[in-house]
């Protein structure tokens, strides 16, 4: 029987101690239904989740249900939208109590001198030409701005199949910008023309994404198994979907056999009552889901599984470490 | 199996319970180290103790609060714990 002291030498296991100690319990929070912009492909419009529910306007219940998530176990809270920055009083809420990551689209900046180090993710869909197709403007040219140098944000980078050859561009520039960035996938939700993956270009985008790690290394928070992981959809001989995703929320996982899964997950409508199904869309085919977190978790969640080798583990480790330098749970 | 067996029979109990539940390969309830760190050694998480957990609340008839899963992370100390519940 493999343990972790027969598989890793002194350096490995003090990073498998680091991470270990960590017991990240995030969930998911619309702060908004509401958006300043409306990019083709984005789940929550295309999926009509921005009706599910009427916004709570009372902020005072805000800061109570922040408590109540607290008390629930919750130390990471993962914000997403509509777009967070419309209503910096929520997620001031957030941002006082617990760990907050505030993914937002970069039009409005977060105010620093109100959330110091409140870790903020600036979703990024391609090129500027890119850009225009699916969200109707250049984002980077204002985003960068904003945010230059900053160093508790990053880029979260949507890889489109339009992009192959072509993301090198991209990463310099947000290099220039002084920030970081994260890669993962365009779940093509809205049957955009063009822009549906197929095996090839996964094939071709895996290789392009291990190139930027190792030309990029500073600038890229990513691992090379990742890039495996999130463009075949294996993992250890089985297949990402809707019976091994991790991301679905604790109270409508009536799944059975019960896959591993983040523990106390929920992501929460705007009214603070409603459970979305996962981290995404209840609309989305799951077999086709590229959400880079779900795939992230995914591997976490399943760390017994990769005391098979050496091999095996280290990479369980990277992936763990980059969820956890996204979060800002370890440096960068 | 007795509601009170012997501490090494408890042992050997719990080590069986882990390797059935967890589908653990390639180790026998009696060469399983019983101080072997279920959780730093063997990547152990919640969901595994939760399962491993059902099982030992029916067999010895305690109630196992999931704050207390810190506590239970060898089978020695898992055994030291049931044995207190039961005593209690």
């Amino acid at each position: 029987m493999n343990t972790v002291s027969s598989l890793l030498d002194d350096s490995w296991r003090e990073r498998y101690r680091r991470i270990s100690a960590l017991n990240i319990r995030s969930s998911i929070y619309d702060v908004t239904n509401q958006c300043n912009l409306r990019c083709r492909g984005c789940f929550f419009y295309s999926s009509r989740e921005h009706e599910a529910a009427s916004e709570e306007m009372d902020l005072q219940k805000w800061h109570e249900f922040v408590g109540n998530e607290k008390a629930r176990g919750v130390n990471l809270a993962i914000l997403i939208g509509g777009e967070p920055t419309l209503h910096l009083d929520r997620v001031a809420a957030f941002y006082q109590t617990m760990p907050t990551y505030c993914a937002t689209n970069g039009q409005i900046k977060v105010p620093r001198d109100r959330f110091p180090d409140m870790m903020v993710g600036i979703s990024l869909w391609g090129d500027e030409e890119d850009e225009k197709v699916l969200r109707g403007k250049n984002t980077f040219a204002v985003s960068s701005k904003n945010y230059e140098g900053d160093p508790y944000t990053y880029y979260l980078y949507t890889i489109t199949p339009k992009q192959l050859g072509r993301i090198g561009q991209v990463i310099r520039k947000i290099d220039d910008a002084g920030l970081k960035v994260h890669l993962q996938l365009l779940t093509n939700d809205e049957q955009v023309d063009g822009y549906s993956w197929t095996e090839e270009k996964m094939r071709d985008v895996r290789l392009e994404m291990d190139e930027m790690l190792e030309c990029y290394p500073q600038t890229v928070i990513s691992c090379k198994y990742y890039h495996e992981i999130i463009t075949t959809g294996k993992m250890m001989g089985r297949s990402f979907g809707w019976s091994e995703c991790p991301s679905v929320t604790e109270l409508l996982d009536s799944r059975n056999p019960r896959p591993k899964r983040l523990i106390r997950f929920t992501r929460w409508a705007s009214d603070l009552k409603t459970q979305h199904r996962c981290c995404t869309s209840a609309t989305r085919d799951c077999g086709t889901c590229k959400d880079g977190a779900a795939h992230m978790s995914w591997v976490m969640v399943n760390k017994r599984e990769h005391l098979k080798s050496a091999k095996d583990l280290q990479n369980w480790i990277e992936v763990y470490e980059m969820f956890a330098k996204l979060y800002r749970f370890i440096p960068w | 199996m007795s509601a009170n067996p012997d501490k090494e029979a408890l042992i050997v109990r719990i080590a069986e319970i882990i390797i059935f539940e967890l589908k653990l390969e390639d180790i026998t309830p009696e060469s399983f180290n019983p101080d072997l760190d279920l959780v730093d050694e063997l990547g152990v998480d919640s969901m595994d103790l939760a399962t491993v957990v059902l099982v030992l609340q029916d067999e010895y008839g305690i109630t196992i609060d999931e704050d207390d899963y810190p506590k239970l992370s060898s089978i020695r100390l898992i055994a030291e714990y049931i044995r207190q519940k039961q005593a209690s």
